[in-house]
């Protein structure tokens, strides 16, 4: 163990983070090294390798519940990373609200992670998992809540394959995180005061109205089927129908479903919308940040 | 957005130690260099040794070298020396035979060219120092005639024939006296 020890000083591999370190971003976790990430929806999963430059590489898609596909895909993953380690994006089973006042400050985030309560006080519910993402201009919070017992069994079923995960998050709250700060920064004239943002990622969708400058609504669905279009279209319409006319709409998807997200714009064109998806978004946001 | 860290909400691990300061990096850093620093001494002194030992050998072999010439030097010096005090006891010979060189210079310049003078010895006496022992071995036609003439000429000199002997064997004669101051 002390060699161990010594070893990682010489090798200076114990002033690296480790491969599970929150608090570092991905890209600088596995710099000159190979990993592998997931999106696991309700009915497929999808995954695409990071070589040891942090460029994106072939991925795949599997549909199936990810019992069934981590089992036949451990293999294949476990090829694809060093030492087994992924990025896991769970993207079903998830709510994401709306609160005000919540603790913000350096620790919050780690706090959040480690005793949930001292940052949500009475809105900690003990069966979940959270993250939250703050309004750069006020009190407002976008709050997600994801089920613990679905985390830990994926988690488990990773370690079945020895897999190990370095990270677990939400893709769409991860789009979403990524679509609010980019448009607060990208603004020249600072934050329009009045948007919509649309979020899909994988058969989920997270639509966030901003009136007057504070966050008003924020809607959230997962697992939408077939008719995928329609249901987000439901959820859609009365959101838009809420902001003043002519605000800017704003769509952002994980940059791989084209089906979906040529079919939704079909619609959303007709109220202005803008697309800011990117090829590979969610890959990318997952890689590097 | 390079500030922009995901969200991760994974089990937390409790096996991990807490990752160093980056400001500690400084030890390996500075156990690299030790381990570079010594392996160029290292390097640095065995080139050196083998240029100490090579240089070790020169000088010894220089040492040698100068010590034969040394020691030729002193040979020399010796015999010079040996040669010097040779000619101080000649130089000294010299200086102390000087007041009988004019008997020599008179015996010599008394005798005829066809006359032989084959031995002349002049030796102080043991008792008076003043007398001197002469004794000479003349050899021609006109030996007795030599003999008168030497005499002579020695007289000019203020010295006289004390008891003078001679001995004549075929045509040469063998002639001692002692030489006197006449002044004396």
């Amino acid at each position: 163990m002390l060699l161990d020890e010594i070893k990682s000083v010489l090798s200076f591999a114990a002033f690296k983070a480790d491969a599970d370190d929150a608090a570092v971003p991905w890209a600088s976790r596995f710099d000159g090294r190979k990993s592998v990430l997931l999106n696991v929806s309700r009915s497929q999963t999808s995954w695409r390798g990071m070589n040891k430059k942090g460029k994106l590489e072939e991925g795949g898609v599997m549909d199936g519940e990810f019992a069934d596909v981590a089992p036949q895909r451990g293999e294949e993953w476990r090829t694809m990373t060093e030492n087994g380690w992924c990025a896991l994006s769970i993207n079903h089973r998830f709510i994401i609200s709306l609160e005000n006042n919540l603790m913000r400050g350096d620790n919050c985030v780690s706090l959040l992670r480690t005793n949930p309560r001292a940052v949500l006080g009475p809105k900690y519910d003990r069966g979940k998992r959270y993250a939250v993402c703050h309004h750069p201009e006020t009190t407002a919070s976008l709050l997600l809540a994801v089920e613990e017992s679905m985390v830990k069994v994926t988690e488990d079923l990773l370690k079945t394959v020895q897999m190990r995960p370095g990270r677990v998050c939400c893709g769409l709250f991860a789009l979403l995180e990524h679509a609010v700060l980019s448009i607060s920064r990208a603004a020249d004239t600072g934050t329009p005061p009045n948007f919509i943002l649309i979020v899909a990622c994988e058969g989920s969708i997270g639509v966030l109205v901003q009136q007057d400058g504070q966050w008003k609504d924020v809607r959230c669905r997962s697992g939408l089927g077939p008719e995928a279009v329609e249901t987000s279209l439901q959820i859609i319409s009365p959101l838009i129908a809420r902001v003043p006319q002519g605000s800017p709409v704003y769509f952002v998807s994980d940059g791989q479903d084209g089906k979906f997200r040529s079919e939704i714009m079909v619609h959303l064109e007709k109220v202005g919308a803008v697309d800011l998806t990117q090829d590979d978004l969610l890959w990318a946001i997952l890689g590097e940040h | 957005m390079t500030d922009y860290i995901c969200h991760d909400f994974k089990t937390p691990r409790t096996d991990t130690a807490r990752r160093l300061p980056s400001s500690f990096r400084f030890i390996p850093i500075v156990f690299y260099v030790a381990i570079a620093g010594s392996a160029y001494i290292m390097t640095m002194d065995y080139f050196n040794f083998q240029k100490a030992k090579k240089l070790k050998v020169e000088a010894d072999e220089r040492r040698t070298r100068i010590e034969g010439e040394r020691d030729a030097f002193n040979n020399e010096f010796a015999e010079l020396e040996a040669e010097s005090k040779k000619a101080e006891g000649v130089a000294g010979w010299m200086e102390g035979a000087r007041n009988i060189q004019p008997i020599v210079v008179k015996i010599a310049r008394a005798v005829a060219a066809e006359t032989r003078l084959g031995e002349v010895t002049l030796e102080r006496g043991d008792e008076v120092a003043a007398n001197l022992a002469l004794g000479l071995k003349v050899s021609g036609v006109n030996a007795s005639t030599e003999i008168m003439n030497i005499e002579n000429a020695l007289g000019q000199l203020q010295y006289r024939s004390f008891s003078p002997q001679q001995t004549k064997t075929e045509d040469a004669i063998e002639y001692h006296s002692t030489l006197v101051r006449s002044s004396q």
